[in-house]
């Protein structure tokens, strides 16, 4: 009888403790640290670490960035601006949790985010069921079409870089016969789908179709398949270091046609990894990678100017577009935020009614029924010549 | 001559006719293209073989699957980087530097973390060096940030040609490595006295500890090879696939694999295996989409794992009554 | 001595105890977290206890599979991912879809190709059986990839609506949290009654010695099977309520990472120990937000530390291996003995007052 008391006391009383704590903590409980009132708060999701790393780190800079120059300032109408950044570690399970704690938790007014076409795509549901708007960082065509409400995007599509890439084919090196090597991840994929199906209504003949692993180091199988076929050039479409890779196969295997290669190549990891083979490549490419293409004198070329300064300054090395994401994205909230208030459903509307707002990708004019931004007006095709870019007009 | 012995011997033949059966095929079908192809996945395989060592060597004498092996390998790959590209030393310098800092971290991981689990069961060892390899990749993000670098070749990019297929200069340091790592690692094996008492060690410690071999020596050796023979591979594979601080989970994975097919705990096995991994990616990567060459090579691993359990050169598993 | 521990409860009727007090203990949690502060905790307990549940279910199965049949599987990934695009598909391609008939075939589905896959891998021993399951959640993976009529490829499936039965629609974190929970719960009864069953004891004959066990007319292979169908519907299930929590699935989601994830779940928690999966999965579940949220606990630190994603996964890494340097069998093996510990020293304290009393007498 004792034994049965004894086996029961002790969760019994553990039972009781923690009902009395639950009790007692609503009493306590019910007044919540309200500090919105003097620091506006915007939260960002970023692939800081995992494959994604190489966009998130920089756009997690400029947006630090973006930050101080602010504070410095007036900040947004007098108040300070606080960008929270969460790392999803390339995870879409990990971008939806992070989201739901900005939200949810830290009580902020806007959203930005992912890195990354997939950890975007995760974090859409949350930003739709909480009515709060997201600007991504991300190129994946699939986020903003069909338009949701609440997603904007800084980045210039993965359409905008084929159209540019097909217009470079059709126009500068007139060719019919085109081969795809691209890598088997979303960002590939989804680059090499939509060049599939547009370039026959541009008149060319995609020869081959090939993919890569992320992580592959030989491409000598798929590029002697293409070499078999009557391709005039090449198309890849990944990130490093797979493009590089393939360039250094197609100068051990001697192939001479045109490498020319998605926007995921536009930085100067590129060169640095293929070395000589990178030499006569062409991508599609921001404006800011390279300033003097944009006319001297103009607000654009201005702002262009001193973020690169500034950034420089600031980080010991050029910025690449993915800082310019993340600054663009930053301002665009934060002007909105200015012009309009702070309430969510007053973000949305300011962001949609955005127009001629100079950022470092561009001048981002959005409406209802467009959230992209940018136009394909917005890249410029650029070739790499001994070791440095050059803009291809 | 064992029984066993003899199927062994009648199924690595079966094995070799088999691979020599695909790979005459595809010269015949494809040429030099085919040609090319192998070369690749002898390039490829011999990266498997080097990591794959790294696991055989420490599974035959500790019986742990240390999952951070691949991560001695991209640590080789990023200190070659450091030493030589950014720091200026000459290759053989760096590359002895190389090896040795990499092995003394082996060790010392295994004197930190593992001796002192020396009486637990093997799973929970396996668990420490996955967070072994959680813990190196974040430092090395820490240290050498995202971005993949670039190691110049040893002897130049001058493609060499020959029968219409060509091959990077580079590829044959990695198959000279290879062919010293697993004749060094075999001789210390089977002609060292330590090296017997070590593999007697994973079986029965006692008889071991009576030629002087206790289980912790062996396994503090063990771990040391591991990582010299990781480090290594690392170095000289860097100029072939960019050394990156998340190269190695791949790395681990295909060794992984390319041990298992080879039967853990034979370094001869590592390389047969390492090179079949190696030749069968790029043959499937050829004559099949591409997107599923991946899937193909693990599907073969599977079904060769069902048909022969205990890997091409492994023995059969004791059965613990 | 002997009589004081024959007199303690034993472990099966303290498992259904445990089983009701963390029970109600967990259905407890989002009544207090509702009332802590987001920007003083800065971690959304409910939303992180939802995925935490989720894996539970993964992870429970796993355990009976890992520490109970002594078999390793490196790809349970590909399990959890087949429950979630399973359901995923069935409520987006077909209008009007129960969910819960989803999640239902996606639990049957998962387990139908456990048996498939199970009957012809589980011949396979230790190393090699690691292995092969390993190869099966790669092929699952690029399978997922590849087949892009069926799955979407690497975008995957967008809006997957929330999981609703009976006329309630469970679509915010906090209605999804009694529904994960309840379901873990119920895994939980479901396992403890297992291992007491014929089953179990076969099973427990199994992990210390399959000949012994196959010489003593326990029927190995028979068990093995049917312990990893059960722990493929398991991770089924689980992948099902998570494609319905996240509403959107894409193939990253069942890497290989994740499969190891759940093993270093279930040994960080305690193999073979029926509480060993839920403690894994908290701990390991929890760490990360706590890790991450470390920097704003501790407002003084310096501003290199401040970047959190630079050393987040080396304490990760690190705890891990501390966890299982000074833990080896497990957290839970560790509060057991504290709490066998607490529980004896408690008799010993009554019985020395009885004692007492007696003599008084």
């Amino acid at each position: 009888m004792a034994q049965k008391i004894l086996r029961w006391k002790l969760p019994i009383a553990l039972f009781c403790v923690l009902v009395a704590a639950t009790l007692g903590s609503m009493g306590c409980g019910t007044q919540k640290v309200d500090t919105s009132k003097s620091v506006y708060k915007i939260g960002a999701v970023l692939s800081l670490s995992g494959p994604a790393a190489p966009l998130g780190q920089p756009e997690q800079n400029s947006l630090k960035m973006l930050e101080s120059q602010l504070n410095a300032g007036a900040g947004v109408n007098g108040h300070k601006v606080q960008f929270i950044i969460e790392d999803d570690q390339s995870d879409p399970a990990k971008a939806t949790a992070a989201i739901t704690l900005l939200i949810n938790q830290e009580g902020v007014s806007a959203m930005i985010g992912s890195s990354s076409t997939g950890a975007t795509l995760a974090m859409v549901p949350v930003a739709q069921s909480t009515q709060t708007t997201l600007v991504c960082c991300a190129a994946g065509t699939a986020i903003t079409k069909p338009v949701n409400k609440y997603i904007f995007r800084t980045p210039p599509t993965d359409s905008m870089a084929i159209d540019k890439v097909l217009g470079y084919l059709t126009g500068t090196l007139k060719a019919t016969k085109i081969a795809i090597l691209h890598d088997a991840n979303a960002y590939g994929v989804g680059g090499a789908t939509e060049l599939a199906a547009k370039a026959p209504t541009k008149g060319i003949t995609v020869t081959a179709n090939e993919s890569y692993g992320t992580t592959d180091t030989d491409m000598t199988p798929q590029l002697t398949k293409i070499q078999a076929t009557p391709a005039q050039a090449l198309v890849v479409w990944g990130t490093n270091p797979g493009p590089a890779t393939i360039a250094k196969n197609m100068q051990q295997l001697a192939m001479k046609i045109p490498f020319i290669g998605s926007n995921g190549i536009a930085n100067k990891t590129f060169i640095t990894l293929a070395g000589s083979a990178a030499n006569g490549v062409a991508f599609p490419g921001g404006n800011m990678l390279i300033p003097s293409s944009i006319t001297a004198g103009t607000p654009w070329r201005n702002a262009v100017d001193k973020f690169t300064t500034d950034y420089t300054t600031a980080y010991g090395k050029a910025p690449d577009t993915f800082a310019a994401h993340g600054w663009d994205a930053g301002t665009i909230l934060t002007t909105a935020m200015k012009t309009a208030g702070t309430s969510k459903a007053q973000i949305q509307t300011a962001v949609q009614a955005t127009k001629g707002l100079v950022g470092i990708d561009g001048i981002y004019n959005y409406s209802a029924t467009n959230h992209d931004g940018l136009t394909s007006a917005d890249l410029i095709m650029i070739k790499i010549v001994n070791g440095a870019w050059t803009q291809i007009k | 001559m064992r029984m066993g012995d003899r199927n062994q011997v009648r199924l690595l033949w079966g094995a070799a006719a088999l691979v020599a059966v695909v790979v005459v095929f595809t010269l015949i079908y494809k040429g030099s293209t085919g040609l090319q192809w192998i070369l690749s996945g002898l390039t490829v395989g011999s990266i498997y073989a080097l990591v794959a060592m790294g696991f055989s060597v420490i599974y035959s004498s500790t019986r742990v699957i240390n999952f951070a092996q691949g991560e001695f390998t991209m640590l080789g790959g990023m200190m070659m980087f450091t030493l030589c590209t950014r720091g200026g030393l000459p290759l053989w310098l760096g590359f002895l530097l190389t090896v040795g800092i990499v092995t003394l971290l082996g060790a010392g991981f295994e004197r930190a973390a593992i001796h002192p689990l020396k009486d637990q069961s093997v799973i929970t060892v396996i668990i420490v060096t996955i967070g072994l390899a959680i813990f190196i990749r974040a430092l090395a993000k820490w240290i050498w940030g995202t971005d993949p670098v670039k190691v110049a070749s040893f002897t130049g990019d001058k493609p060499l040609r020959f029968f219409g297929a060509s091959i990077v200069p580079q590829s044959l340091w990695v198959f000279g490595l290879t062919l010293i790592a697993v004749v060094l690692v075999f001789a210390f094996f089977n002609r060292t006295l330590l090296g017997k008492g070590m593999r007697a060690a994973a079986d029965n410690p006692d008889a071991a500890s009576l030629v002087g071999v206790s289980a912790s020596t062996s396994s503090l050796v063990a771990w040391s090879i591991a990582a010299a023979v990781g480090a290594a591979a690392g170095a000289v594979i860097a100029p072939i696939n960019f050394a990156a601080y998340d190269a190695g989970a791949m790395l681990g994975l295909k060794g992984f694999s390319a041990a298992v097919l080879g039967g853990l705990g034979s370094a001869p096995g590592a390389v047969v295996g390492g090179l079949m991994l190696g030749v069968l990616e790029m043959i499937t990567a050829g004559f099949a989409p591409s997107g599923y060459k991946d899937a193909v090579a693990f599907l073969i691993l599977i079904l060769v794992l069902l048909i022969r359990p205990q890997g091409l050169l492994g023995k059969p598993a004791d059965v613990k009554v | 001595m002997d009589k004081q521990l024959a007199r303690l409860p034993d472990a099966e009727s303290r498992n259904y105890r445990t089983l009701a007090i963390s029970t109600a203990f967990i259905l407890l949690i989002p009544v207090w977290a509702r009332f802590i502060p987001g920007d003083v905790l800065h971690i959304d307990i409910v939303n992180v206890m939802v995925l935490a549940g989720i894996y539970a279910c993964v992870v429970v199965g796993l355990n009976l599979l890992v520490g109970y049949a002594g078999q390793i599987s490196l790809g349970h990934a590909a399990f959890f991912g087949i429950g979630a695009y399973t359901t995923a598909i069935l409520c987006t391609r077909i209008h009007g879809f129960p969910t819960w008939l989803g999640v239902l075939a996606g639990t049957a589905l998962s387990g139908a190709i456990g048996w498939l896959v199970g009957k012809p891998v589980l011949r396979l021993k230790g190393h090699y059986l690691a292995m092969a399951t390993l190869g099966l959640g790669e092929i699952a993976f690029i399978l997922f990839q590849q087949l892009k009529w069926l799955t979407g490829g690497t975008v995957g499936i967008l809006n997957i609506p929330p999981l609703s039965m009976f006329g309630l629609k469970f679509d915010t974190d906090l209605k999804l949290y009694f529904v994960v929970w309840i379901i873990v719960m119920a895994l939980m009864l479901l396992s403890i009654n297992l291992i007491r069953s014929r089953v179990g004891r076969g099973l427990r004959a199994l992990h210390s010695s399959e000949v012994a066990a196959d010489a003593m007319g326990v029927n190995t292979s028979t068990y093995k099977v049917q312990v990893f169908v059960l722990s493929a519907a398991f991770a089924g299930l689980g992948g099902a309520l998570f494609a319905h929590f996240q509403k959107y699935v894409n193939p990253e989601s069942f890497v290989l990472a994740i499969s190891i994830m759940f093993i270093t779940m279930v040994v960080v928690g305690g193999m073979g120990n029926i509480w060993g999966g839920l403690i894994g999965v908290l701990l390991l579940t929890f760490l990360p937000p706590v890790i991450q949220a470390l920097p704003q606990w501790l407002p003084g630190l310096p501003s290199g530390l401040q970047n959190f994603s630079n050393y987040e996964l080396v304490l990760y890494g690190l705890l891990l291996i501390l966890f299982m340097m000074f833990l080896p069998k497990g957290v839970a093996d560790g509060l057991g003995r504290a709490a066998d510990f607490t529980e004896v020293r408690a008799r010993r304290l009554g019985d020395r007052r009885k004692a007492k009393r007696l003599e008084g007498r």
